[in-house]
């Protein structure tokens, strides 16, 4: 006899178990979200680790590393502590890399979605300014807008989300094209869902994975942005930054690398949690992607 | 007469599929015979591994995901199982020879015709260019493609679908093989194009004395074709004899399940629907397709897809509007429920032109007339859960989002389904299941009119019958009117009290049902029911499941 279409399957473990177990068979995003966790609690645990103004003056300059128990990663040329740097830098590259993508993303998404979805004139005015952006080097509009802006924390992390929203823009473009016209959409339409909530209930949760995926790249670019502006001198001084250290231990690099080495590890171990953590949401958010 | 071996013998051939699927093996113990000049038809429903039977005798299955588990396959007598690559090489395309059920993605957009053709013999054989050109050119011409010399220089696109199935076919055969494997090879084809093709395909094995495994779903095409019928069933093969036998008397109650399900060619009674009063009516519809240029690009050929389109549907009538691909009929679905701006012309839904509605009169508009979409997979959204894709309609007209709810619940059970499903995703359900989501979803704003846009052509046979069912009875219940597009003559027969037949953006013929397919007018609709496969078997009926 036929099984009657009635009978249902058995019902699925909850989304969370079965993207965390996606998740865990990637070995290296594993390690990627553990930097990332260390990351994070150095950023959480920088008022503990040292109460003081990682700015001041905490020993003898250029201490190195492992000598004095009270600044155990050494000192600068001007006696601040290295690992205090590093710890409030930490919340700084967190700041800049959450703040700028959140903008960047903000303004990808809303661009690419309205050209993306309606398509015609609306699309043809912002793909072209979109190309205009695009056109000009990330790294020297930012100088721009920095120059322009001040070099305060706010400003830059400003300008770093409004140099990097193009590719998220064309992505989502890209994602709203093919799915504005699958058959749910007619149906929601045919149900006389308005255009605002098809564009943002019904389209972009199905448009959000490579979203979340790229979304990784653009916080490491973001806090890679930031280490440069810092390494220009560019960077807000009165913070903490380990972009800031490595342009300052440039000065010491023969005499001192460590001023300059250590600041440098921490930024390309955070960068590559970003890079390993997008590998493994990838893995997770898009399975048949990648066939085993 | 001299006993010559079978052409392909297949014993206990058994396929393992990788751990986690969803049984062990797709195949388990099939045996299969075909003798030189016979046509036996593999049938089963998606996911009975009909298909994989095909890869293994090709030697193609992707290993070793999925490998040969046990069993044997002959052909000609002489072992398939264990050769080696290369030989296997040889033996494709010399000896067996596979036609596909796309023949668009089988054969390269950036080669013509006879270069693909010429390829063939190339690899296979020793013969010259001339001599190659001269079989590829007569082999065009057996095939029955009008004018094969410049056939031979066309690009696959240049060509229609019916001719690039026949331009496969003439690659198949081009080296006279003796066993040729048909994958479904009519499936993507209209019915008029699927006839043409199923009797070459018989005409050219009857020259040629071949051996055909042809692979379908379609009990109609069976009846067409085949002479032998080996039914499958989760990959353990029910049944197999002769296609009179299996067809009209089949004996497991998998066969006659399936064979009940094929909806007969006799219409409903006729119902006194012309006196109710009209719920829906288009008037001089137009539809053209410019294909848009960009902002400096100029216009290019449009394409009518509607011209003048005249219609009326009655309060608790089914109007099935019937034709082959590019008549234009999914089109007309997509202006009444004004999904595509229409360029000319009235829909009137109760007296009200939904087509010069205000955008805000529109939306509201919407909730006296539903759609019930061709691929159910594709029209449910799938990050919702299936109680907020049902209540999503009157929860967008103001409805309590708490009671829409509870009113989606209840519907699961009008379409039976349980009410356990609500929290599921639609991913969770088979095809038939997601299509009775979709219909719950459509009944949610209790619409006056259901348009159903090839609501089940997606769908297995005995699911199909399953969903049919349950669109007459919510009709007949709710007293819904609905206008039902479909290719598929069989079905409209079965659900609708009068059709309309389209033929490029015109109605050729409209009428009672029951009239038009016992006395069609028109030449097209004439073509069109002489074209259904199997129209001269009558499915036998069993009524032994209350399913």
């Amino acid at each position: 006899m036929t099984n009657l279409d009635a009978e249902l399957s058995p019902p699925e473990p909850p989304r969370l178990l079965v993207f965390w177990r996606r998740y865990k068979r990637n070995r290296a995003a594993l390690f990627g979200l553990a930097i990332f966790a260390i990351v994070v609690l150095m950023a959480l645990t920088a008022g503990i680790v040292d109460p003081g103004d990682p700015l001041r003056r905490a020993g003898a300059p250029l201490t190195p590393p492992f000598v004095d128990m009270a600044t155990p990663l050494g000192t600068d040329q001007l006696g601040r502590d290295v690992m205090s740097g590093i710890f409030y830098g930490a919340r700084i590259s967190l700041l800049i890399g959450v703040v700028a993508t959140l903008v960047a993303i903000a303004i990808g998404v809303v661009i690419g979605a309205l050209s993306g979805y309606f398509g015609g004139w609306v699309d043809d005015v912002l793909m072209r300014i979109t190309e205009a952006f695009q056109t000009i080097p990330n790294f020297v509009l930012l100088l721009t807008l920095v120059a322009i802006l001040g070099s305060k924390i706010e400003w830059i992390t400003l300008a770093i989300g409004i140099v990097s929203w193009t590719a998220p823009a064309r992505m989502v473009r890209a994602e709203f094209m093919s799915l504005r016209s699958r058959e749910f959409v007619d149906a929601a339409r045919n149900l006389g869902v308005s255009n605002t909530s098809i564009i943002f209930r019904e389209i972009l949760p199905n448009a959000l994975p490579p979203i979340v995926v790229y979304a990784s790249v653009i916080m490491a670019l973001s806090i890679l942005l930031e280490s440069a502006l810092a390494f220009l001198a560019l960077g807000d001084p009165n913070y903490a930054s380990w972009g800031n250290m490595i342009g300052q231990g440039r000065a010491v690099l023969r005499s001192a690398p460590y001023c300059a080495v250590i600041p440098g590890i921490a930024i390309v171990l955070t960068v590559l949690s970003f890079s390993l953590l997008g590998e493994g949401l990838n893995d997770a958010l898009n399975p048949r992607q990648k066939k085993q | 007469m001299k006993k010559t071996p079978p052409i392909l013998d297949i014993k206990g051939l058994r396929i393992a599929l990788p751990k986690g699927a969803d049984r062990s093996f797709a195949l388990e113990g099939l045996d299969l015979t075909i003798e030189p000049g016979e046509i036996v038809c593999l049938v089963g429903e998606s996911g009975s591994g009909k298909s994989l039977c095909a890869g293994a005798i090709m030697g193609l299955l992707p290993v070793p995901h999925v490998h040969i588990a046990g069993g044997g396959i002959r052909f000609m007598g002489d072992e398939l199982v264990g050769k080696s690559e290369s030989e296997m090489r040889q033996i494709r395309g010399q000896s067996i020879s596979m036609i596909f059920q796309e023949p668009m993605t089988a054969l390269n957009p950036q080669k013509t015709v006879g270069w693909q053709i010429d390829e063939v013999l190339r690899l296979h054989t020793n013969m010259n260019r001339a001599e190659r050109r001269a079989r590829a050119v007569e082999m065009l011409e057996r095939v029955h493609i009008p004018d094969p010399e410049s056939a031979y220089n066309a690009y696959p696109h240049q060509i229609s679908g019916g001719q690039r199935q026949r331009v496969m076919i003439a690659m198949s055969l081009a080296l006279s093989p003796k066993l040729i494997i048909a994958d479904e090879p009519t499936t993507a084809l209209d019915v008029t194009t699927q006839l043409q093709i199923l009797k070459l395909i018989r005409e050219l094995q009857e020259q040629d004395g071949a051996g055909v495994l042809f692979i379908t779903h379609d009990f109609g095409v069976v009846a067409e074709i085949a002479d032998k019928v080996a039914v499958l069933c989760q990959g353990v093969m029910v049944e197999q004899g002769p296609a009179d036998q299996v067809l009209n008397h089949p004996r497991h109650p998998y066969t006659q399940a399936l064979i009940g399900a094929v909806p007969a060619l006799t219409p409903p009674p006729v119902k006194p629907v012309l006196n109710s009063p009209v719920v829906l009516k288009g008037t001089g519809l137009k539809k053209t397709f410019a294909a848009r240029g960009g902002l400096l690009s100029g216009k290019r050929k449009a394409v009518v897809a509607v011209k003048d389109l005249t219609f009326q549907l009655h309060e608790g009538e089914t109007l099935g509007v019937v034709g082959e691909s590019g008549s234009g009929k999914t089109t007309v679905s997509r202006i009444v429920t004004r999904l595509l701006e229409c360029d000319s012309g009235k829909v009137e839904l109760d007296g009200k032109d939904l087509l010069a509605c205000t955008p805000r009169e529109l939306r509201a508009m919407r909730s006296h007339i539903q759609m019930v979409f061709q691929d159910p997979m594709a029209s449910l959204n799938p990050r919702k859960r299936v109680v907020d894709l049902i209540a999503q309609g009157p929860i967008v007209h103001g409805a309590d989002p708490a009671k829409a709810r509870d009113d989606a619940r209840r519907l699961l059970e009008l379409v039976e389904l349980s009410p356990a499903a609500a929290n599921r995703f639609p991913h969770e359900f088979s095809g038939g299941q997601r299509q009775r989501i979709g219909i719950a979803r459509a009944l949610a704003l209790e619409p006056k009119v259901i348009v159903a846009d090839e609501p089940v052509s997606a769908l297995d046979v005995s699911v199909q019958a399953q969903v049919l069912r349950l669109l007459a009875d919510l009709r007949d219940r709710l007293n819904l009117s609905l206008l039902f597009v479909t290719h598929d003559l069989r079905v409209a027969a079965q659900l609708c009290d009068r059709i309309i037949v389209m033929q490029k953006g015109e109605i050729v013929e409209s009428g009672i049902t029951a009239e038009v397919f016992a006395n069609p007018q028109h030449p097209y609709t004439q073509n069109l029911l002489s074209s259904i496969p199997g129209r001269d078997w009558t499915p036998p009926s069993f009524r032994t499941d209350a399913a």
